[in-house]
């Protein structure tokens, strides 16, 4: 099985240690993983801040880049989303038909990281070990645009150790948005204050996703107000084991 | 919280009026520091929200009522002219008179003239919001005539000058005592206490007279039947039905768009309208008549079809979906920005999501272009909404279109988040330019970055992030450089 | 042109603009209409007598008071009913069968029918019927899944104003007359009817902080008494 790793533009940048725990995960499993030298990123940015010529120019590198690809796997719902629900309607539009049928084709190719392992891999228990209370936050893009459903919470029921620490008003936006945290900031923070109520409550020592870009959001403010709650991406957990725990807490 | 700002009918009275409402962000900001507004708009959202999901959850058929809806509206759409036109010809043969309004300065005037017509000093109105849309009340105010709402939310608003802030129920901000406060000082009611059980008696009695005297009634319509000539109206306390019989003339005011086809169309419509609405299998009393029927109600029925920019709605492929709506407010209700801010702060009769992709459309993108981007986006309101109305999809839209309007200006040149977005884009068309961008940003960010390696503050765009959350330091190596690190043969380049 | 004219023609050019692929006429369009996708549940699977239950459940639940009978207790049942109101002065639609109004009148000192007999170019005026205490009507439909009762305002439904003013409203409903779903309701009428009033309940607001207050203005007593006209081992669809 081969797979070929879209790191996402925020996570090569900002969370490296995700893409090294998503490596080590799929390695572990026998995935022999590929990693496009040449990607950058697949528009979501642009495309929900309203610059969509912009995001045309980054939907059609992408789909030219991994054209080719046996699979692609991705550790970002939000990234998922855009592919697979705003590409085709912006395709639609720039008129292209040769793009359209190359992204047709790419599609069913294209993974979430819990959906390339329960649906493309068949497997829930990667043998993980991980032995902290974690409080699982269902990032929207996810939940209503990917429909993930109960993947992520098959995942952590396996992992060894893990307290799981259900999170109340599960389906409620923590705010981020995007650009929305700093265009909104105000309204995007006050939403924040009433999610972080629901994830303090949790007691947790972790609150983890299939998105760092909601958990930048959320551990942004946990750190700023010392909640003494740490954020980790699921990759993280998944890849974690008891030779080799996740980075940072060995 | 009144405002006082004249209108553009002229009045002195409060208005939600897009073209002169603040940004959103900005309207929003004092909101947020009313706790007690907040602490009312989530109680009432969690229990509407809490009631829908039971209803629902009893309708194993709903997610096909839902296609169902969503295919009659599109239908009726795609045809509107021939629909509108065999209401017109039905109901004008059932004795009604059709009047046809391109925008609301018409509307105001055709049923102006229908009142002088009429002789009507006063008036009784049902709740509609498609008046506030055009301003009605205060224009009739000023040429004389008096105007009594007769909805218990719309006389707390009307009583305590204050501006609707949800389509179902407009005075969601308002609690109990807020509301005693307001009946005991205009309905000289000392005395009142602040039961609802007390509030409404109150509200029973001021009304009971106008309802028996007053003979002329303005209504809005849920639904107009094509086939009939039919008006329907969906209620639950019963002053629409005194409305509706009761005086002598009736007119009703209603967008293009409110039309369906066929009586039975109502099967689906009604199924998901009050479950959607107020989370009720269905609302006390729905009321529908056709024309003038000789001996029961109102012997002159008035119809007044408002335009006011729903035709440009029609004509756009993604945005067309916006007209779906049966104002049900279910996606206010579901909306996690809405909770936090409440109506007031989208400026304008229609708030919430709904209202982020209604309220700039009606005014064809010229105003209120900041509420396409009130919304993390969350898709929380597609879910609830009984006719599929995919509104991320339109939010998107409107935002794209209200980014190629300003990038033409020249102020926004400068604009950091303009400039930014443009940068960012040249950096991600080529690999090593966006790996190049991350080692300045590591140096640039660096000298924001404490000891503990977290950025506390950032200037410009930045500091609206670091206002409430600090940001981690960038690694000292990105992913792609970790990778190329580990010596792994590159992949065949795909060309 | 007048001004109306003008602005008829000019709304209806702008939608005639916006949609070039629209029908010519409502009836060009009805086959598109025909093929409409309806998945939803058109007809309801309960047993007669499940139904009926559920329907009382159902107005119960709004706060009405539900009563049984058998088709020869109707009378009775209705002079118990009105008895139990405490009030003298009732009225009736044109068309109410009188075996109704009998018994009542026999048993109950003091009590008052005003017949609205408007047909009859003697109909009641507003006031009286403001004065009046309770009204008792037939209606045309009982839908079991939400508690509707369905008015279409018949003669022996009444005018509208007559189940509006008064406070206290008494609805004969025939179990034959009950149908599980609302597509159900539709399907009984052969042509659309000109006025209808679908009751859920006595009126009530959610407007004072969500919490459901009954009796704002129209009757704030929903009483129904449920006629079992359909014998109890025939399963009627």
């Amino acid at each position: 099985m081969r797979a070929s790793l879209f790191i996402t533009c925020y996570n090569d940048t900002l969370y490296p240690e995700t893409g090294r725990a998503v490596v080590r995960l799929l390695e572990r499993l026998g995935v022999e993983l590929e990693f496009h030298p040449r990607q950058t990123c697949c528009g979501q940015m642009h495309a929900n801040t309203g610059f969509r010529s912009e995001a045309f120019s980054q939907a059609t590198r992408f789909v030219s880049l991994y054209q080719n690809a046996e699979t692609v796997v991705i550790p970002s719902s939000s990234c998922v989303a855009m592919i697979r629900d705003q590409y085709p309607g912006l395709f639609e539009e720039l008129g292209n038909d040769e793009l359209r049928r190359q992204l047709a084709d790419l599609l069913p190719r294209v993974f979430e990281l819990s959906e390339f392992l329960i649906d493309r891999l068949g497997v829930d228990d990667v043998g993980a070990y991980f032995p902290h209370r974690v409080t699982y936050h269902a990032s929207c893009h996810g939940l209503r645009g990917l429909h993930l459903g109960d993947r992520p919470n098959r995942l952590l029921a396996k992992v060894r150790g893990l307290d799981l620490a259900p999170l109340p008003n599960l389906d409620r936006c923590c705010g981020f948005g995007g650009t929305f945290s700093v265009k909104n900031g105000d309204v995007s923070s006050a939403m924040l204050a009433v999610k972080l109520q629901d994830v303090v409550s949790t007691r947790a020592e972790f609150c983890t996703a299939l998105d760092n870009s909601c958990l930048m959001h959320l551990g942004g403010a946990m750190h700023r107000q010392f909640a003494g709650m740490k954020t980790i991406h699921m990759a993280e957990i998944l890849a974690s084991t008891e030779s080799d725990p996740a980075e940072g807490l060995a | 919280m009144s405002r006082g700002r004249a209108n553009a009918a002229g009045g002195g009275h409060p208005v939600l009026d897009p073209a002169l409402a603040p940004p959103f962000p900005v309207a929003a900001l004092p909101v947020l520091r009313n706790s007690q507004l907040r602490k009312n708009v989530a109680h009432a959202t969690d229990v509407i929200q809490a009631k829908r999901a039971r209803v629902v959850a009893e309708k194993d058929d709903w997610q096909a009522l839902r296609n169902a809806g969503a295919a009659i509206r599109d239908h009726v759409l795609e045809n509107l002219g021939a629909y509108l036109e065999q209401f017109e010809e039905r109901c004008t043969a059932a004795g009604g008179t059709v009047h046809w309004a391109a925008d609301a300065a018409g509307a105001r005037s055709i049923i102006l003239e229908i009142l002088r017509q009429e002789k009507a000093a006063e008036v009784i109105k049902i709740k509609t919001m498609t008046s506030a849309e055009i301003q009605l009340n205060p224009f009739l105010e000023a040429a004389g005539v008096k105007v009594f709402e007769t909805d218990l939310a719309e006389i707390i608003l009307q009583l305590g000058e204050e501006e609707p802030s949800h389509i179902v129920a407009p005075a969601l901000h308002v609690n109990r005592s807020q509301v005693r406060e307001i009946f005991a000082r205009r309905m000289g009611l000392k005395d009142l206490s602040d039961d609802p059980q007390a509030l409404t008696a109150a509200a029973r009695n001021y009304l009971r007279r106008k309802f028996l005297d007053i003979p002329t009634a303005i209504s809005g319509a849920n639904f107009l039947i094509a086939e009939t000539g039919s008006v329907a109206v969906v209620e639950s306390e019963g002053n629409g039905r005194m409305c509706l019989t009761l005086p002598r003339a009736l007119i009703t005011l209603a967008g293009i768009e409110k039309v369906v086809p066929r009586f039975q169309d109502l099967e689906v419509m009604l199924q998901v309208l009050a479950r959607s609405a107020t989370g009720e299998r269905m609302n006390p009393y729905t009321s529908l008549w056709t024309g003038v029927t000789p001996g029961d109600g109102p012997q002159r029925f008035h119809v007044v079809l408002l335009d006011n920019g729903r035709s440009g709605i029609l004509a756009r492929k993604t945005e067309r979906q916006t007209l779906r709506c049966i104002r049900c407010a279910a996606c206010m209700n579901a909306c996690p920005v809405y909770r936090q801010t409440g109506g007031h702060a989208y400026g304008s009769v229609y708030p919430g999501p709904i209202g982020a992709i209604l309220t700039p459309q009606l005014m064809q993108m010229h105003h209120a272009q900041s509420l396409p981007f009130a919304s993390s986006l969350c898709g929380a309101c597609y879910e609830v909404c009984p006719v599929k109305i995919n509104i991320p999809e339109v939010l998107l839209e409107l935002r794209s279109q209200v980014v190629n309007q300003e990038r033409r200006q020249a102020l926004r040149f400068f604009d950091p988040m303009y400039v930014g977005l443009r940068v960012a884009n040249l950096l991600f068309s080529r690999a090593w330019l966006f790996h190049a961008a991350q080692r300045l940003g590591r140096i640039g960010l660096g000298f924001f970055t404490r000891g503990d390696g977290w950025i506390h503050s950032l200037p410009s765009v930045g500091a609206k992030w670091t206002q409430t959350r600090d940001l981690r330091g960038l690694p000292s190596q990105p992913f792609h450089a970790w990778w190329a690190e580990r010596g792994r043969k590159p992949m065949k380049e795909a060309k | 042109m007048s001004a109306a004219a003008n602005s008829r023609r000019q709304v209806l050019e702008r939608i005639r603009a916006a949609t070039p692929n629209s029908a010519g006429t409502a009836e060009q369009g009805a086959s598109a209409w025909n093929a409409l996708p309806r998945g939803y549940t058109r007809v309801g699977a309960m047993t007669a007598d499940a139904r009926i239950q559920r329907m009382m459940e159902r107005l119960r639940e709004y706060d009405a008071e539900v009563t049984e009978c058998a088709p020869d207790e109707l009378p009775a049942a209705i002079s118990a009913q009105l008895a139990a109101s405490g009030r003298l002065k009732f009225v009736a639609p044109p068309g109410t069968p009188p075996a109704w109004m009998v018994t009542a009148a026999w048993q109950i000192a003091g009590l008052e029918w005003n017949i609205d007999q408007c047909d009859a170019g003697h109909g009641l005026t507003t006031e009286e019927i403001e004065q009046a205490e309770g009204v008792v009507t037939a209606a045309f439909c009982g839908v079991a899944d939400s508690g509707t009762i369905v008015l279409h305002h018949s003669a022996t439904e009444g005018r509208r104003v007559l189940t509006l003013l008064p406070d206290w409203h008494l609805c004969i409903l025939h179990s034959s007359q009950v149908v599980e779903t609302l597509p159900e309701y539709f399907a009984r009428c052969q042509q659309p009817p000109a006025l209808v009033t679908w009751i859920s309940g006595p009126s009530a607001t959610a407007d004072i902080e969500m919490t459901r207050i009954k009796g704002v203005h129209g009757p704030r007593f929903l009483n129904v008494i449920l006629v079992r006209d359909l014998g109890d081992n025939k399963i009627q669809q």
